[in-house]
């Protein structure tokens, strides 16, 4: 009987670790979704993967933190300016949730920075006042929780990337950046395989893009 | 974690991998563990449960891409694109299903799972804080940096026409007259004083630096202090009064997003600000100086100026988030300038009239709004404004003296959904004095207003606003009550049909009050009726309106009109009428880069007031107006061009050796006007640098005509220059990059 009971108790840890291990089989299985997406539509039901996940993992941050990303992509696909601002909505709320699970986190800030981002990409003339500054103040504190993070600095470059050369943007201002969050990522170890590690692919690629129009 | 949260879950998912992970590890199972898992087993082969349906919008549209979960599991669904969805489950007992979309409401329904399949059809309902909603909107123009659609940005403001004034910009809007020769919005058959301006919900007695006969003047605030606009062209909400056409509703920004120090360098002056930002609080400072004597030497005016304009003007923010939803405001602006000029004497031909003006103007408004106990919203306000004006003219000494304070209180409550229930009160007191040579004349006015008002969701599609103001003023000594209604109903997703009905009130004029006390309120009832279609990058929109004048103040005032007619007595038995249409059209996205709009108003008008003799179109109103602004953005050289080009047709114009009162009419007005907004970047500095050129055809404006005494002589009232042409530079100090 006392063998019996022993093999309950670790029967009952066990559970427990295989809940956790599916928790991040499913993470990791929607992230490798991320790419397959093409349309809005796509996106939206990914993130609506994320929004479950968070909704029966109650202490985690990271399905919100995934939510918010996928609509912040959704929000690049879409055509339409006021189904953007929609997508970027929910995605403030998820960013919010995830916030309040996990204060203080530079991944969240950074996200919170690339929400201002696209909120100003939508119209970039009335907005940059407002969103410019936000996407500034998030991406700045994100930088000095976590001074290895290299994902506050690419959106920095790529921000700077695209601005106008005459507002201070433009590849030559941008490069240093960028090149200064490239070898933050080399140097990048992910706190788990499930944690944020997106970036380094597309700054490769505008790297790249700098140096051959040179 | 998991496991916790749903115990059965847990071993009914689960129990199949770990009972083979068990079945490898140990062979030698004994009895007991064999037959308890195969017990587990069993469970959860047998115990799925199919979950299906279809999840549509409540017009039975499909919907999807929403997501269908069973709360505290990770089963679930998103709908597919003809709004069915289908999943199974191994859970059983009593579950939470949660349907969640964008832009609608989260649906959710407690289930049993039996082993039943399940067969669920859900129609979600739209979100109403969201943009196709329907929206209360009859007589009014927003421009807000919010999501939701709105037909004006702030920044629209700033670079419309050509001077960067708050009130040029909304003369582009349908509904407000083109009048040159002096300040303020002529809506809708309205003279100046019947809009009021408001500024974080409370009135400003005073809006513009102080005026000079025939030149019109500035707002004293800059367009780029407020976050938000409400221009409401009639029937509007109860919670505004004493104007009898309409309101312009100004809320100032929340906390300074950053510490940024700024200099503008003009034509005109020069100035800077400065906002530093804490934690929970800014505070920002601006100050500016200018002088149009520099200005004047260069560009030729036909105005005689003995003293070009000079003066200073400076304010303070002050921000406190007090908690997560609560904000005070401390808005403090002052100004003081002088001028001086000589206008011709139609009555002498060598003679020429001396003017100067010296005017002061203070303004403090502290309000703190907050949100107490979930639900409930506080507004409360306090403000003070001083306006002083000394002038001479000639040997005569003259001016005026205004001291006005208001508080203001609004409670709302959300009643039910999205209906809110408002109340409040508004307590006015004005000390005015008012000189002229030897005459004095004074008076003070204690005025209370008491209002509710609420707003209700029927449905998604129709919506009202239901309320009532009572208002009392001790001047005069009377009360009365005005009723404001106002109904929206959807008609598609972007369409909507608008009506309002509104009686307001108003206090005669001080320059009445000053002769005499025994005047009723003037009032005037609108009906507006209104189709408006809001994309999100076009806009259409046509109102049709009629507005009945009662009990407008007449009498012979010293102000103007002064012309020879017969004394009037000082009675309330003026009236009149306007009605007209209204249109506006905007689209940013046939053209790329390109954002257009176009305004017409038809307005018929007559009046009799003051010292009108008879019903007539007053000299403020053209029946047609006409206006396209054209704005592009030119990405190559980081530029805003912006062209608006503004027609009215002849407007009445007194002509004393014409029997007919007012039947003259004079000659159309025309202007084009071009800006253009470079951004670049100085000493490393973003910089905004702001030109344009108003009247580019160098069309001949004539806004009326002044007579001598005897009616012999005539002068056209012309604008100060052929043209204006004005350039400025607003540098922010190490701002390299706003994006």
């Amino acid at each position: 009987m006392k063998r019996s009971l022993s093999i309950l108790l670790s029967l009952l840890f066990l559970t427990v670790a295989i809940a956790d291990d599916k928790y991040e089989k499913e993470i990791k299985k929607n992230l490798e979704k991320i790419d397959e997406c093409k349309t809005p539509n796509d996106y939206i039901k990914l993130a609506n993967n994320f929004e479950r996940i968070a909704a029966a993992e109650k202490d985690k941050w990271l399905p919100y933190y995934y939510g918010a990303f996928v609509y912040v992509l959704a929000s690049y696909t879409d055509s339409v300016n006021s189904r953007k601002d929609i997508y970027l909505d929910k995605a403030f709320k998820f960013i919010g949730l995830a916030d309040s699970l996990m204060p203080n986190n530079s991944e969240i800030y950074t996200l919170k920075g690339m929400i201002s981002q696209a909120r100003m990409q939508i119209d970039p003339m009335n907005r940059w006042q407002k969103y410019g500054a936000d996407a500034t103040a998030n991406l700045t504190k994100a930088m000095q929780i976590d001074t290895l993070n290299p994902r506050p600095e690419y959106l920095i470059g790529v921000g700077t990337f695209y601005t106008p050369q005459q507002f201070g943007g433009g590849p030559t201002a941008a490069k240093p950046i960028l090149e200064k969050s490239l070898a933050k990522y080399e140097k990048f170890i992910p706190e788990s395989e499930i944690a944020p590690n997106w970036g380094k692919g597309q700054l490769e690629e505008i790297l790249n893009q700098i140096n051959q129009n040179k | 974690m998991f496991f916790f949260h749903s115990p059965i879950c847990a071993f009914t998912v689960y129990s199949i991998t770990i009972s083979l992970i068990i079945i490898k590890q140990n062979l030698s199972m004994n009895l007991l563990y064999t037959i308890s898992l195969s017990i587990i087993l069993s469970v959860s082969l047998f115990s799925q449960t199919k979950i299906s349906g279809k999840i549509t919008d409540e017009n039975n549209q499909p919907l999807p891409g929403a997501n269908i979960y069973l709360k505290d599991t990770y089963d679930g669904v998103s709908s597919e694109a003809d709004g069915t969805f289908s999943f199974t489950t191994d859970e059983e007992g009593e579950f939470e299903l949660i349907v969640s979309f964008v832009g609608y409401q989260s649906y959710s329904e407690k289930i049993v799972l039996d082993k039943k399949e399940k067969f669920l059809e859900i129609k979600l309902k739209e979100e109403t804080t969201e943009l196709g909603t329907v929206v209360i909107s009859a007589g009014s123009f927003e421009a807000s940096d919010e999501n939701k659609a709105v037909i004006l940005r702030p920044l629209d403001i700033v670079t419309t026409g050509s001077d960067a004034d708050i009130y040029s910009a909304l003369e582009t809007l349908p509904g407000t007259q083109q009048i040159g020769e002096t300040e303020g919005l002529f809506v809708r058959g309205g003279s100046a004083n019947e809009t009021k301006t408001i500024i974080d919900d409370m009135v400003v007695q005073n809006p513009f630096y102080s005026s000079v006969p025939d030149i019109p003047a500035r707002g004293r605030f800059s367009a780029f202090q407020f976050k938000g606009t409400v221009f409401s062209t009639g029937g509007y909400s109860a919670q505004y009064g004493q104007a009898l056409s309409s309101v312009l509703v100004l809320k100032t920004q929340d906390l300074a997003p950053k510490n940024l120090t700024a200099i503008n360098i003009m034509a005109l002056g020069f100035g800077g600000s400065h906002s530093q930002r804490w934690e929970n609080s800014s505070m920002s400072v601006e100050a500016g100086y200018y002088n149009l004597g520099p200005y004047f030497k260069i560009q030729k005016q036909r105005t005689d100026w003995d003293k070009a304009p000079e003066g200073f003007d400076g304010s303070v923010n002050y921000r406190l988030q007090t908690s997560k939803t609560g904000m005070l405001k401390v808005f403090l602006s002052y100004s003081i300038g002088d001028l001086s000029l000589r206008f011709p004497n139609l009555d002498s031909v060598s003679y020429k009239n001396y003017f100067y003006q010296k005017s002061k103007n203070f303004f403090i408004n502290t309000n703190y709004h907050d949100i107490l106990f979930d639900d409930w919203t506080l507004f409360a306000g306090y403000s003070v404004g001083i306006d002083n004006e000394d002038d001479e003219i000639d040997s005569d000494i003259a001016g005026k003296d205004d001291i006005f304070h208001t508080a203001k209180i609004t409670i709302s409550k959300n009643i039910f959904s999205n209906s809110f229930l408002t109340f409040g009160g508004e307590l006015q007191n004005l000390d005015h004095k008012s000189f002229f040579s030897q005459l004095n004349g004074s008076f003070i006015e204690t005025y209370f207003a008491g209002y509710v008002e609420s707003d209700i969701f029927f449905t998604s599609d129709f919506a009202g606003r239901i309320g009532v103001r009572l208002e009392n003023s001790k001047v005069i000594d009377k009360t009365n009550i005005a009723p404001r209604l106002s109904f929206a109903y959807r008609l598609g997703t972007y369409d909507q049909l608008n009506f309002a009905y509104g009686r307001f009130y108003q206090t005669p004029d001080p320059s009445f009050l000053l002769y005499s006390k025994n005047y009723d309120f003037e009032n005037s009832d609108h009906y507006i009726l209104n189709y408006q279609y809001i994309g999100s990058e076009r806009t259409f929109r046509v109102e049709v309106y009629y507005k009945n004048y009662g009990k407008l103040a007449k009498g012979s005032v010293q102000s103007y009109p002064n012309f020879n007619l017969p004394q009037v007595d000082y009675t309330s038995n003026g009236s009149g009428y306007a009605q007209g249409i209204d249109i506006f059209w905007r689209d940013r996205e046939t053209f790329d880069y390109m954002d257009y709009w176009i305004s017409y108003s038809y307005l018929d008008t007559k009046r009799d007031y003051k010292n009108f003799p008879k019903l007539a179109a007053p000299t403020f109103t053209a029946p047609h107006t006409f206006s396209i602004v054209a704005k592009r953005w030119i990405p190559e050289i980081a530029t805003q061009v912006g062209l608006t080009y503004t027609y009215a047709s002849g407007r009445p114009y007194f002509n004393p050796n014409n029997p007919e009162f007012l039947g003259d009419r004079g000659k159309d007005f025309q202007n084009l006007s071009l800006n253009a907004s470079i951004l670049t970047s100085l000493f490393n500095s973003f910089t905004i640098i702001f030109f344009s050129v108003d009247n580019i055809l160098g069309y001949e404006n004539i806004y009326g005509y002044n007579y001598s005494t005897d009616g012999s002589r005539s002068a056209p009232i012309l604008p100060p220059a052929l043209r204006t042409a004005f350039i400025g530079m607003f540098i922010s100090l190490g701002e390299t990059n706003p994006y």
